[in-house]
């Protein structure tokens, strides 16, 4: 009973304090000013208490945009590694989903989930912020409930 | 200053450097020349010091050639409007001189069009790859031979 | 003092993008630094011979999302003249003011990042807040905040109804006081002017010996601008100023772009004053005839050159595109090389750099 509350407690402040650090995995630019959009006064996600932090060891979820080159793949890879658990990944934008409409280039793998595993897909091209809003809505509801 | 006409410009690149050059008229919006690839340095030479031509655009690159043997590489200039060196290398082994001692700006494009293509630009000290990723193995993603295989 | 290699990147809080530098310092000063690009690198002059002209519109605007208008108008640009068509006249306007809208954002989001950089977050919030105003336009006119869609081959995809003008003046007009008073306070604002002034002076020499372009070329003191010097219809029938600035310092560069977005937002009005009547667009054939041209525009950050071949199929068998921040991006090991290590920030965001554009 005292192990569920803690749990339920713990969940909470996760949900409620999400920390994400963005990385550009080559894309255009477009889902990452849309994403920087979020920490500007219109769209405001720190009342969410999500916060866009520089270090991956200081985040609790990887905002990852572009169709990963292959030049990027061993950063995306390190700063995954590098993120303490629990941790998630969301792929936002069609790039990062499908690798978009790069797809069939020989420099790049074609989406996120081509190296890590992907915790939410955000589509878009490029993806709005109240989108990536909505998106980051339904993961703080899968982690309070326990699923992701 | 700009030639007034393109024949100017031939007789300027003759009477410096001896080359014969004749007038390409093949580009819309861009008068340009057609030099020898041996003769380049010594016409951007002539038209950087009489003409003040010194601001290089881009280095265009294209496989040409009814059976794919050559290189075309077009020098796109402006000077209050555009105007191009253009001239053919083989495809086989492409060779020509480097620009960088004379247009600093020429290094980033140089160095694409040797990693994309398999230029060789003699008097470099290295030509590092700029954009090509490091793994990669597969020669110049832009030469194809006559199937269109790469 | 001991000499060090500092890495940066390809992921790190300064940078909106995957680049890597190796910046070499001997206690607070840079001695010089290295860069390598390509992490951007999608292959999309490959990929555009692959697809045809009407699909590579749909790639060409994702080379770059803060300048994506421009990149699709050059390369349509491009097509009609190897089609011996050209777009009607209303359709060039609209173009136009959808260019000069991108410029606008273009600056704000870029005097942001440099805010930002500098500590001055607030104004990062304003200019951010402000921009939204910008991105509403093109919203309700075109469908798309960032990414819009606007050009076709043969003109652009939507029409300008008389309410939509009456928001676009009202939102115009709008812009032009918050923009202008926040342009206000950053000129008058003695800690960015402290943090800007007298570092990493480029000089006119160095601008053409790395052929930069753009608003970096201009704050050197370089009077070069496409739209005036290249003009494509309507710029040749528009009057608008084009400033340059003698100082060639992180200062210059900041007054420059500020500068820049209030003529920008005159030319918007202005450009609305003179929308002519017609239709929006005509019909263009897929297959083009065999040629060559050449296009320059001018993007927020500078000189744009696309060169495109066709061999009479309705594929492209050359494109090559040169983005402004190439040449911006081989200067900048010469630019760190005279700089206190505080600096680098406001050194790398007066390039305003945009990767995505370089290494397509």
């Amino acid at each position: 009973m005292f192990e569920k509350l803690i749990k339920k407690a713990y969940r909470w402040a996760q949900k409620n304090s999400l920390w994400v650090i963005h990385f550009n995995s080559g894309g255009c630019n477009g889902c990452d000013i849309e994403i920087l959009d979020l920490l500007t006064p219109r769209y405001d996600v720190e009342r969410l208490g999500i916060i866009a932090e520089g270090s991956p060891r200081h985040a609790d979820v990887l905002l990852c945009t572009g169709p990963v080159t292959r030049q990027t793949r061993d950063g995306l890879w390190q700063i995954y590694s590098q993120m303490p658990s629990p941790k998630w990944v969301v792929a936002v934008g069609s790039c990062s989903n499908t690798g978009g409409v790069f797809n069939g280039s020989d420099t790049v793998l074609g989406g996120v989930d081509k190296l890590l595993p992907v915790d939410l897909y955000i589509p878009g091209c490029p993806c709005r912020p109240e989108a990536v809003i909505e998106g980051l809505v339904k993961l703080r509801e899968r982690i309070a409930s326990g699923e992701a | 200053m700009r030639p007034n006409n393109l024949d100017d410009l031939v007789a300027l690149i003759k009477a410096k450097t001896g080359a014969d050059s004749t007038i390409y008229t093949g580009i819309a919006n861009e008068p340009a020349v057609r030099i020898p690839a041996g003769k380049l340095r010594e016409v951007v030479t002539a038209m950087m010091d009489d003409l003040d031509i010194t601001h290089l655009s881009a280095i265009t690159a294209q496989q040409r050639g009814e059976e794919k043997d050559l290189i075309e590489l077009i020098y796109h200039f402006w000077q209050g409007s555009g105007i191009a060196v253009m001239m053919s290398l083989p495809v086989k082994s492409p060779q020509v001189d480097s620009l960088i001692d004379i247009i600093r700006g020429a290094d980033f494009y140089e160095r694409e069009v040797a990693e994309m293509f398999g230029v060789q630009f003699a008097g470099r000290k290295e030509t590092p790859p700029l954009l090509l990723p490091d793994e990669w193995d597969q020669g110049p993603p832009f030469i194809s031979d006559e199937e269109g295989d790469v | 003092m001991k000499k060090m290699s500092i890495p940066i990147g390809p992921q790190h809080p300064l940078l909106k993008e995957p680049l890597s530098m190796i910046i070499d310092i001997e206690g607070e000063s840079v001695l010089g630094g290295s860069l390598r690009l390509g992490y951007v690198h999608r292959g999309i002059e490959k990929l555009a011979q692959e697809r045809t002209y009407v699909q590579d519109v749909h790639l060409i605007e994702r080379i770059c999302g803060i300048c994506s208008h421009v990149h699709t108008t050059t390369f349509c640009l491009a097509v009609e003249a190897l089609l011996e068509i050209e777009a009607p006249p209303r359709a060039q306007y609209i173009r136009a003011l959808m260019c000069e809208l991108e410029r606008v954002h273009s600056h704000l989001l870029w005097l942001g990042v440099l805010t930002k950089h500098v500590g001055l977050d607030t104004i990062f919030m304003h200019a951010w807040h402000d921009r939204e105003m910008a991105l509403d336009i093109m919203e309700t006119i075109s469908g798309g905040r960032v990414l819009h869609a606007a050009n076709m081959i043969g003109g652009v995809r939507f029409d300008l109804d008389k309410e939509n003008e009456v928001m676009i003046r009202e939102v115009v007009e709008k812009l032009k006081t918050q923009v202008g008073g926040l342009l206000d306070v950053i000129e008058n604002e003695p800690a960015l002017r402290a943090r800007t002034q007298g570092v990493a002076p480029i000089t006119g020499d160095m601008i053409r010996k790395y052929c930069a372009v753009g608003p970096i070329a201009r704050a050197s003191g370089i009077d070069v601008d496409m739209r005036r010097d290249d003009p494509w219809f309507p710029y040749d029938q528009l009057d608008f100023e084009v400033i340059t600035h003698p100082d060639g310092d992180a200062w210059a560069r900041t007054f420059l772009r500020t500068e820049e977005t209030r003529v920008s937002l005159n030319l918007c009005q202005h450009i609305l004053e003179e929308l002519p009547d017609g239709p929006v667009s005509v019909r263009a054939k897929r297959r083009v005839p065999e040629g060559e041209v050449v296009i320059r525009t001018e993007a927020p950050r500078g000189e744009v050159f696309y060169y495109l071949r066709s061999d009479g199929t309705d594929k492209p068998a050359r494109l090559k595109v040169r983005t402004p921040t190439l040449s911006a991006l081989s200067m900048l090991p010469e630019q760190l090389a005279a700089i206190q290590v505080a600096d680098i920030p406001v050194v790398l965001a007066g390039v305003d750099l945009c990767i995505a554009c370089a290494d397509r």
